[in-house]
């Protein structure tokens, strides 16, 4: 692969040509991985461009169709977790995935355990538990229940479970993602001496700054495909990035002219306004206006607190801290009162948090509407299929028929449903989360221009994509979130271009 | 690199409240607490079957009070035998449930099963076969059932409720094809076993130890054995987890199969419990046990276990079977209807639930800060 290879040690883990299809979808297309003794790699993409599936492939949770993994030398194909783990592969995944219910100990060391005859020797397995912590710095009781210790703490003894085998190869699937500042330096204290023994580590990470501090070695995923190998300090943030959400910053400069409206001046108060809405875990507190008749756009790869914001605004998730107005007055955290009030949230995870499949498409369209009704006051039948004709002409919904189940519509369709649905009860703002998410091109024409023209009839718009050309053609200002913060807020204009916010995203990155 | 001290967060460890503070903590409540058999006792995990065992002291020593002449203690070995007599089928039938509810399953099967298998015994007996071939085609019958429960439990994905409901149903209506009358056992071997037992004791002090007590017995021990010195025991908790074996298959271990096994427990258990049934009463009928799982249900759940799987002890469901047989004991002496024996099960068995409840609401709360 790269002509540095001959400078390292042999590589431990070769995976070469990796495919892995699911019904109906590639998640993994010839993807090749290569781990070396002593070194952290991380591996890098968006949500979906394949990382989890390329990770389960090589512990063994998958099974690959095409592609050979091998490890130290000789050729594997793994049926199972514990084959994996017997080729000296461990994982500590994302969410700690050990039994709460059991000691520290029997977390650490089953599978492992100390025997004597055909009994479990439990005394010695638990002093054995009690070395591994040690190697970990670690002083806690391995007879307490893992339930009693901390989310690092477990994390931490996930690892030593990982330890035990005397692993080769350990894998850390966003170890960092519940860890505090703290926990985190801890964490690596614990990862440099594992690297410094020999031990190949594989790193996921959504945070930049973690993947340039602890990392020597990056491989790229987007789409299910291998993008590139990089020595991590030869990569500078802003090329990482774009090969991540494939677009060079050039390309994405050279991007024809957009139909910019500069936003006007707004004396009026704001129709939505958060002053320094958070949530634990969650967002870090931030800051937004949104006037009457604006689009205002979110920006940002994804994990970086994108919906957790449309989720807050709307009342979806309860704030923690800070004060949420609208139209003047303080505004209660329940989806129901944010219907009342003419809050419409159109959610990005469409198919789990939008549509009925097993509903037709009048019957959708009638739920936000009869929502706010409440259940004793149906929407009358008449009133209902004025509502729902009107919106299918104007949505252009295909097939216009609004008795077909919604789930035999295409993306697109169903996402205009969706619209529909929030449109009927004459929202005075809508937050749109990721709207056009797997749907074809003229689809996605169409609701931009939608979009446009609700907020020129005077709507307030929030607008949510990971395409940041849609977002810089419709927002006035566009709000750039990362790392689970707000870094910055641009105000829209001929000479704001998607590496403009590409740069904020890095800038604030190496400036922290 | 620095040394992470982290105390468990929950800090009911008795150790820390009671440290060395000042002068008025060296009496005796300081000594009860760093006693390191109290100081397990009140271990959050263990604290269940704390409460189990105060219950059992608690109506002992009410037994004890109210019922002793001075002619004769109510806490005598007599008590005991007799109870263990009275309740050994449902030590077995309990043990085997507690395998079940640990990983968050449930056996409704066991009392129609339990029937069936007096049936098939007296039956085979009736016509004719074999002692030891009968009573291991009655333990088969049970094992059989389970197996069923737990491979549509594991591999066609139905809830454990209704998989082994529709168990409940085959076994009460094949029990009912055998016979819908009483049979009794008459064979000459089956009386024996029956009524060998080792006697202890002169007079009014006289006890003794029964086949079923032994039988009981060994499964204890076999079922301590598994659950708490093997790898599959440890797999049988961590499926409880809650997380549908997820944590357990990533660990390595073998989830699956483990599933299926905890049912064949279970129906082997309500096999040899039919059996012990079958020696108890001396004949099989087919409306016997109606209801008997649920007896087994609570006196697991009042034993410490929780039933949304995770936590529980074969030790605590023994317990909890002998609070069951106690409360009828004490009913009995009291005079009282025994129907009044399902108002206090009843009751213990609610407060057993809230202990529970402010316990999980305890962890979630430490959780969260």
């Amino acid at each position: 692969m790269s002509t540095t290879t001959a400078a390292y040690a042999a590589p431990v883990v070769e995976m070469t040509g990796i495919t892995i299809e699911f019904p109906g979808v590639k998640a993994l297309d010839g993807v090749d991985l290569t781990l070396r003794p002593g070194e952290v790699h991380a591996l890098m993409g968006e949500n979906g461009a394949g990382k989890s599936t390329l990770i389960k492939a090589l512990t063994g949770v998958y099974q690959i169709d095409a592609g050979r993994i091998v490890v130290s030398g000789a050729e594997h194909r793994f049926t199972r977790t514990r084959d994996s783990q017997d080729a000296g592969i461990s994982t500590v995944y994302q969410e700690v995935n050990l039994c709460s219910n059991l000691s520290v100990a029997e977390n650490i060391m089953l599978g492992h355990e100390i025997r004597f005859g055909p009994f479990i020797n439990w005394p010695a397995t638990r002093r054995k538990a009690r070395e591994h912590l040690a190697l970990l710095n670690l002083d806690i009781d391995p007879s307490s229940a893992l339930s009693s210790h901390s989310i690092a703490v477990q994390q931490l003894c996930a690892i030593a479970r990982a330890m035990v085998v005397d692993a080769k190869v350990l894998i850390l699937d966003e170890p960092t993602s519940s860890l505090d500042k703290a926990e985190v330096a801890e964490l690596f204290d614990v990862i440099r001496s594992l690297r410094d023994k020999g031990v190949a580590i594989l790193f996921v990470s959504h945070f930049l700054d973690q993947i340039y501090e602890i990392t020597d070695r990056l491989t790229i995923l987007r789409n299910g495909r291998l993008i590139s190998e990089h020595l991590t300090k030869e990569l500078p943030r802003m090329e990482l990035i774009s090969a991540m959400i494939g677009r060079s910053g050039e390309a994405l400069a050279d991007v024809e002219e957009r139909a910019h409206r500069v936003a006007s001046e707004h004396d009026e108060e704001p129709l939505l306004r958060a002053v320094a809405l958070g949530r634990d875990g969650s967002v870090e507190p931030f800051d937004l206006d949104v006037h009457a008749g604006e689009i205002v756009g979110v920006a940002g790869l994804l994990g970086s607190g994108r919906t957790e914001v449309a989720r807050l605004l709307y009342g979806a998730d309860r704030a923690g801290s800070g004060k949420l107005t609208f139209d003047g007055a303080t505004r209660g955290a329940a989806p129901l009162t944010s219907i009342k009030r003419g809050v419409a949230f159109s959610s990005e995870d469409r198919k789990k948090e939008g549509i009925i499949g097993d509903l037709t498409v009048r019957e959708n369209i009638a739920l936000a509407m009869q929502a706010s009704r409440g259940p004793w006051r149906p929407v009358p039948a008449k009133e209902l299929d004025a509502v729902v004709d009107r919106y299918m002409k104007a949505l252009n919904v295909y097939p216009a028929n609004p008795n077909m189940l919604i789930k035999n519509l295409s993306g697109g369709n169903q996402q205009k449903v969706l619209l529909a649905r929030w449109l009927a009860t004459a929202p005075r703002l809508i937050i749109l989360d990721e709207p056009t998410r797997g749907i074809d091109v003229g689809a996605k024409a169409e609701i931009q221009r939608l979009v446009a023209e609700l907020a020129g009839d005077g709507m307030g718009v929030v607008f949510i994509s990971s395409e940041l050309d849609e977002v810089l053609r419709l927002s006035q200002r566009v709000v750039v979130m990362r790392d689970r913060q707000k870094i910055g807020e641009i105000t829209n204009g001929p000479d704001v271009t998607s590496t403009t916010i590409l740069e904020t995203i890095a800038a604030s990155g190496s400036a922290s | 690199m620095s040394t992470v001290q982290t105390a468990p967060r929950a800090s009911r460890n008795p150790q820390q409240g009671k440290g060395p503070r000042g002068g008025h903590d060296t009496g005796f409540v300081a000594r009860l607490m760093t006693n390191p058999v109290v100081r397990r006792l009140s271990d959050r995990r263990l604290l269940p079957v704390t409460g189990t065992l105060v219950a059992l002291a608690v109506i002992l020593v009410v037994g004890q009070v109210r019922y002793s002449t001075d002619r004769r203690d109510f806490l005598s070995m007599r008590l005991f035998s007799n109870l263990l007599v009275d309740n050994s089928y449902l030590i077995v039938l309990a043990i085997g449930m507690t395998f079940v509810i640990i990983t968050g399953g449930i056996d409704l099967s066991v009392g129609a099963v339990v029937a069936l298998v007096g049936l098939v015994v007296a039956k085979l007996l009736i016509a004719g076969a074999p002692l030891p071939v009968v009573l291991i085609l009655g333990v088969l019958i049970g094992t059989t059932f389970g197996l069923l429960i737990g491979v549509m439990v594991q591999y066609f994905d139905i809830q454990p409720f209704i998989a082994s409901l529709a168990a409940m149903f085959l076994a009460r209506g094949l029990a009912n094809v055998v016979s819908v009358q009483s049979l009794a056992i008459k064979d000459e071997g089956f009386a024996a076993l029956a009524s060998w037992k080792i006697k202890f004791g002169e007079g009014r002090e006289a006890w003794s130890i029964n086949l079923s007590m032994v039988v009981a017995f060994v499964v204890l021990l076999i079922a301590i054995y598994l659950l708490h010195y093997t790898r599959f025991g440890r797999t049988v908790y961590g499926l409880g987890t809650g997380d549908n074996g997820t944590a357990v298959n990533l660990m390595g271990l073998k989830g699956s199969s483990t599933k299926v096994w905890v049912y064949v427990i279970s129906g082997t258990c309500a096999g040899i419990a039919g059996i012990l049934f079958a020696l108890y009463t001396k004949s099989g009928f087919n409306l016997t046990g109606i209801g008997m799982e649920l007896d087994a249900i609570a006196a697991v759940v009042i034993g410490g276990a929780l039933l949304t799987g995770g936590g529980g002890f074969v030790l605590g469901s023994v317990a909890g079977v002998l609070v069951y047989g106690l409360i009828q004991v004490l009913i009995a002496r009291e005079g009282l209807d025994s129907w009044w024996t399902k108002v206090f099960i009843g009751v213990v068995l609610l407060a057993f639930v809230l202990l529970q409840r402010a316990m999980t609401f305890r962890q979630g709360r430490g959780a969260a800060t």
